[in-house]
C-alpha cells in the first residue's frame, strides 16, 4: 500500500484505540467512593479485578506504539517541493520527446532496410525461378 | 428543468424525437456538459474536481496557512496534540467527568485536521506517480533504440557474409 494510505489506515488505527481504550476502561471501571457519608462500594476481588488492573497499561502501551508508528510513517515521506516535482516533469518530457524522435528515426531506417532486403529476396528468388530448367 | 418537487416527472423532450428514425436531423442536439456548479436533488456540486478546503466544511484549521507547509512537522505536531487530548480526556473522565463533551470534540477536531492534510498530500503522490511513469517510459524508448540498432547491424553483418559467400561461388 502507498505510504499516505498507510497513514490513512494508521490515524484510523489511533483512533479505534483511543475508542476501544475509553470505553473498555469506562465499562469496566468499579465503582468509586462519592462521600464520606455513603459507606465503601463493595469491592469483590475476583479474577475480573486483576484483568481491570492490567487493562490500562496494554490498553496504554498499545496507544503509544501506534503514535510512534505513525511518526515513522511520517518520516519516511519522500517529500519535495511543488516546483522541484514540476521541473522535473518538464525535463522529463522534453527528454521523452527526443528519444521518442530517435527512436523513430531509427524505426523508419530498419523498415527501409527491411523493404529493400524484401526485394532483393523476391529478384534473387525469382532468377531462382527463370534460371532452374524446367525437367 | 425548473421543478423543485420531490418527485418531479421525467422532461418531455422526448416528443421532439418521433421522427428520428426517417431524419436524424430534425431532433434536437443533446446539451452540451454542463460547467461550474449545479444543483442535484437540492444539494449543489461542482465540477471542478478540487480538495474543499477545511473552513468549507465548517472546520477549524489547527495548523498554519501558507502556500508551503512542512507536512512532516505539521503531522508530527499534530500527533502530540492528539497524545495530549488523550491524555487531557482520561484525566477530566476522572475528576470532572460531566465536562466530557467539549474534549472529545477537540479531538474529533485533530482527526479532521490530520485527514485533510493527509488528503491535501495527494496531489503531490499524482506528481510523484507522473514522473515514475514518464522515467519508466523513457528507459523503454532507449532499450528499443538500442535493440533496433542492435538488429539492424546484425542484419547488415549477414547480408555481407552472405554477399562474400555469393562472390566465393561465383569467383
Amino acid at each position: 500500500m502507498d505510504i499516505i494510505s498507510q497513514l490513512q489506515e494508521q490515524v484510523n488505527a489511533m483512533a479505534l484505540l483511543a475508542l476501544n481504550t475509553f470505553g473498555t476502561l469506562q465499562r469496566d471501571a468499579p465503582p468509586v467512593r462519592l462521600s464520606p457519608n455513603y459507606p465503601e462500594p463493595a469491592t469483590n476481588p475476583s479474577e475480573e479485578t486483576l484483568d481491570i488492573a492490567e487493562q490500562p497499561k496494554t490498553m496504554s502501551a498499545a496507544l503509544v506504539q501506534a503514535a510512534k508508528k505513525f511518526d515513522a510513517l511520517v518520516a519516511a515521506l519522500p517529500l519535495s517541493g511543488e516546483e522541484a516535482q514540476l521541473k522535473r516533469i518538464a525535463e522529463l518530457q522534453a527528454e521523452n520527446e527526443a528519444v521518442g524522435l530517435e527512436l523513430q528515426k531509427q524505426l523508419e531506417s530498419a523498415e527501409q532496410e527491411l523493404k529493400q532486403v524484401q526485394e532483393l529476396f523476391n529478384q534473387a528468388a525469382d532468377n531462382c525461378l527463370n534460371l532452374k530448367k524446367p525437367d | 428543468m425548473a421543478t423543485s418537487s420531490s418527485y418531479p416527472p421525467p422532461p418531455p423532450y422526448y416528443r421532439l424525437y418521433k421522427d428520428y428514425i426517417e431524419d436524424p436531423e430534425s431532433a434536437p442536439e443533446p446539451p452540451p456538459p454542463v460547467e461550474g456548479t449545479y444543483p442535484l436533488f437540492g444539494a449543489t456540486y461542482t465540477t471542478d474536481d478540487v480538495l474543499p478546503s477545511l473552513e468549507d466544511q465548517g472546520v477549524r484549521q489547527l495548523y498554519p496557512k501558507g502556500p508551503n507547509i512542512d507536512f512532516k512537522r505539521e503531522l508530527t505536531a499534530l500527533n502530540r496534540e492528539l497524545q495530549l487530548h488523550i491524555l487531557e480526556l482520561a484525566d477530566v473522565l476522572v475528576e470532572r467527568p460531566s465536562q466530557y463533551a467539549r474534549r472529545v470534540e477537540d479531538i474529533s477536531l485533530i482527526f479532521k485536521n490530520l485527514h485533510h492534510l493527509l488528503n491535501s498530500l495527494r496531489p503531490h503522490q499524482a506528481r510523484a506517480t507522473l514522473i515514475h511513469i514518464l522515467e519508466r517510459q523513457i528507459q523503454q524508448r532507449k532499450q528499443a533504440v538500442e535493440d533496433i540498432k542492435r538488429r539492424r547491424e546484425e542484419a547488415q553483418r549477414l547480408l555481407k557474409e552472405s554477399l562474400q559467400t555469393l562472390d566465393g561461388h561465383q569467383a
